[in-house]
């Protein structure tokens, strides 16, 4: 009995000594388990400004929709800047989202460049689509106009490939599987838009875009495409070219959708991905394929797997 | 007769015996909790009271159940008051480090937990759980300064008065229970419209918002400048600072799904650091 209860008291004091250390390092007041509801957040007493949690387009850089309102940041959320547009015009158009992020590629946020592109009514029924450009991180804003009037879109991208050249692709007026698509580009930055020719086609577009001043891609097919619809211009946009895409049979109908090529050493490459039926080796392998002219004819280059890829 | 009182201290001993170890359960369970739930004790020091408990329990125990020497008695003893000490020392220190605002309701099956870190100013409100401990919910919006003052305006409704760092004032109000049933969310803006008078206020609750004539003065808030907690209390600001809570009394209904207007009374407390009462007003008429 002597040595149960001496046991016991030697036990409880180290049990004791360990459990004040322990007590004294975790006594500092915690935060709340979990934060309250957003109800209940927003009856707190006197409120202060609301927190807003970043949408990261590449950190520090983000933006946020709360309260309706976009606003961007550069540092991670401490400091925010207005975008002075209204949300809606954001989404105007064939758009299916929840509106709680932006369309990918209708915008630009980048350190040196932030960019939206946006449609408004233009009184005349039609819509205007117009470009909000910031040089200096929102310090102060530009709203270009790009097309005073056009159908409400469906595909919007825009995008430079330098300080001066950037480019515009939209498309609208969509009938069933048919669709017109127009390219823009700018030399100076953005404030001037001009329209290029466009391809002879009225296929869904997939995605586009140039690769310097010159050089530009449309590739075309959403539904059920049968083979890679690749279109180039090598003279900004005056006129537009079917593109000679070498598919080898082993991979025909497999690789059909054309990515936006890139430069890569002295060529061009292009991811080409499988439809949305595709089922080779698991439907996410692609086709990576070189040209060396400039993109007019393109030959298979090998697999890629999609961790390799962007996406 | 000595071997009644051995008797005696013998079941003393063991009973001293068994507590100890019963709390040591309670100081483990305190552990579990706190590492998977973020439970802590209502009051901290309750931490080292019931330490001191178990070093006083197991001390009498030794001494209560077992024959020793005199040297080890001696031992023991340093010991133990060491211990006793070091727990007190610890103790003391941490009610400078952590500020605790304990208030129990009147029936005193509620209670209002705000602890406050000294160095950082800032306090949490915490929702009590399982007896003795409580879970943080949420911090309170502002830093505080220090002094706090928490008035029950009903069984279940707990009005937390405090000043901010930067000297303005704020209201925070804990609420415990419901009113028609509790089976949905609802507005006090909207289940309180209409006239309601007291001794010494007049409150009229209109789409427009609510007006407070109080002493001659007039006030008037909009719906932005009001802040609801639960489903119980309206806080209404001005220029970012509380001025008036209003509660639900205990017999209010809302009738809200009848074409009666609503019954029993509401409570205006004014957001003030000095002593006030809660003023009481009953329904009057209706408003647009």
């Amino acid at each position: 009995m002597k040595k149960i209860i001496i046991g016991t008291a030697c036990i409880m004091s180290t049990g004791l000594l360990a459990g004040t250390i322990y007590f004294e390092k975790s006594s500092n007041i915690p935060l709340p388990a979990a934060p309250p509801p957003v109800q209940e957040q927003a009856l707190q007493s006197s409120p202060q400004p609301e927190s807003l949690e970043p949408i990261y387009e590449q950190e520090p850089i983000g933006y946020s929709f709360q309260n309706d309102q976009l606003q961007i940041t550069y540092d991670r959320g401490e400091s925010w800047t207005e975008v002075p547009i209204e949300k809606e015009k954001l989404f105007q158009g064939e758009y299916g989202g929840s509106e709680q992020e932006l369309i990918p590629n209708s915008y630009i946020l980048n350190e040196n460049r932030t960019a939206f592109l946006y449609t408004e009514d233009n009184g005349q029924n039609g819509k205007r689509v117009q470009l909000l450009y910031s040089l200096n991180q929102g310090a102060t804003w530009q709203d270009a106009m790009v097309q005073e009037e056009y159908a409400p879109l469906r595909f919007r991208k825009v995008d430079f490939t330098n300080e001066s050249f950037g480019y515009v692709i939209i498309s609208g007026d969509r009938t069933m599987s048919q669709e017109w698509t127009t390219v823009y580009t700018t030399s100076d930055g953005g404030e001037n838009w001009r329209e290029t020719a466009r391809p002879d086609t009225t296929r869904l577009i997939f995605d586009g875009g140039f690769v310097d001043k010159n050089t530009g891609f449309l590739s075309y097919g959403t539904i059920n495409p049968e083979e890679p619809d690749l279109y180039v211009t090598q003279d900004g946009g005056d006129s537009w070219n079917k593109s000679n895409v070498l598919v080898p049979e082993k991979y025909e109908k497999h690789f059909v959708m054309a990515e936006v090529p890139f430069k890569e050493e002295d060529h061009l490459a292009v991811l080409i991905k499988q439809g949305p039926n595709g089922d080779y080796q698991g439907g996410r392998v692609k086709g990576k394929f070189i040209s060396h002219d400039q993109g007019s004819t393109w030959e298979f280059s090998k697999e890629v797997d999609p961790n390799e890829t962007s996406e | 007769m000595k071997r009644a009182n051995k008797k005696g201290k013998k079941i003393i001993g063991w009973l001293l015996f068994l507590a100890a170890i019963g709390l040591c359960c309670v100081q483990g369970v305190y552990f579990l909790l706190e590492n998977n739930y973020s439970v802590e004790y209502i009051d901290n020091r309750l931490f080292y009271v019931i330490n001191l408990l178990i070093i006083v329990f197991m001390t009498l125990t030794i001494f209560l159940l077992l024959t020793i020497e005199k040297k080890w008695k001696i031992i023991i003893s340093s010991f133990a008051a060491a211990l006793i000490l070091l727990q007190a020392g610890l103790m003391i220190n941490h009610s400078y480090e952590t500020k605790q605002v304990i208030s129990f309701s009147p029936e005193l099956n509620h209670q209002l937990v705000i602890k406050e870190d000294s160095d950082t100013s800032q306090a949490a409100y915490y929702r009590t759980r399982y007896g003795l401990f409580v879970r943080p919910k949420e911090d309170l919006p502002y830093q505080t300064s220090g002094d706090y003052k928490v008035k029950w305006l009903e069984k279940d409704i707990a009005a937390v008065t405090y000043e901010a760092t930067d000297r303005t004032l704020h209201q925070y109000i804990g609420t415990y229970g419901a009113r028609d049933g509790g089976i949905s969310y609802s507005y006090v803006a909207s289940m309180t419209r209409g006239q309601w008078k007291g001794e010494t206020a007049q409150v009229t609750n209109s789409s427009e918002g609510i007006v407070i004539e109080h002493k001659g003065e007039t006030e008037h808030y909009t719906h932005e400048n009001m802040v609801q907690f639960g489903t119980l209390a309206l806080v209404l600001m001005e220029n970012n600072e509380a001025k008036w809570t209003i509660a639900l009394n205990e017999n209010f209904e809302s009738n809200s799904n009848a074409p009666e207007p609503p019954a029993g009374e509401i409570t205006l407390y004014k957001a003030t650091m000095e002593k006030n009462d809660p003023i009481s007003l009953e329904y009057i008429s209706a408003t647009d």
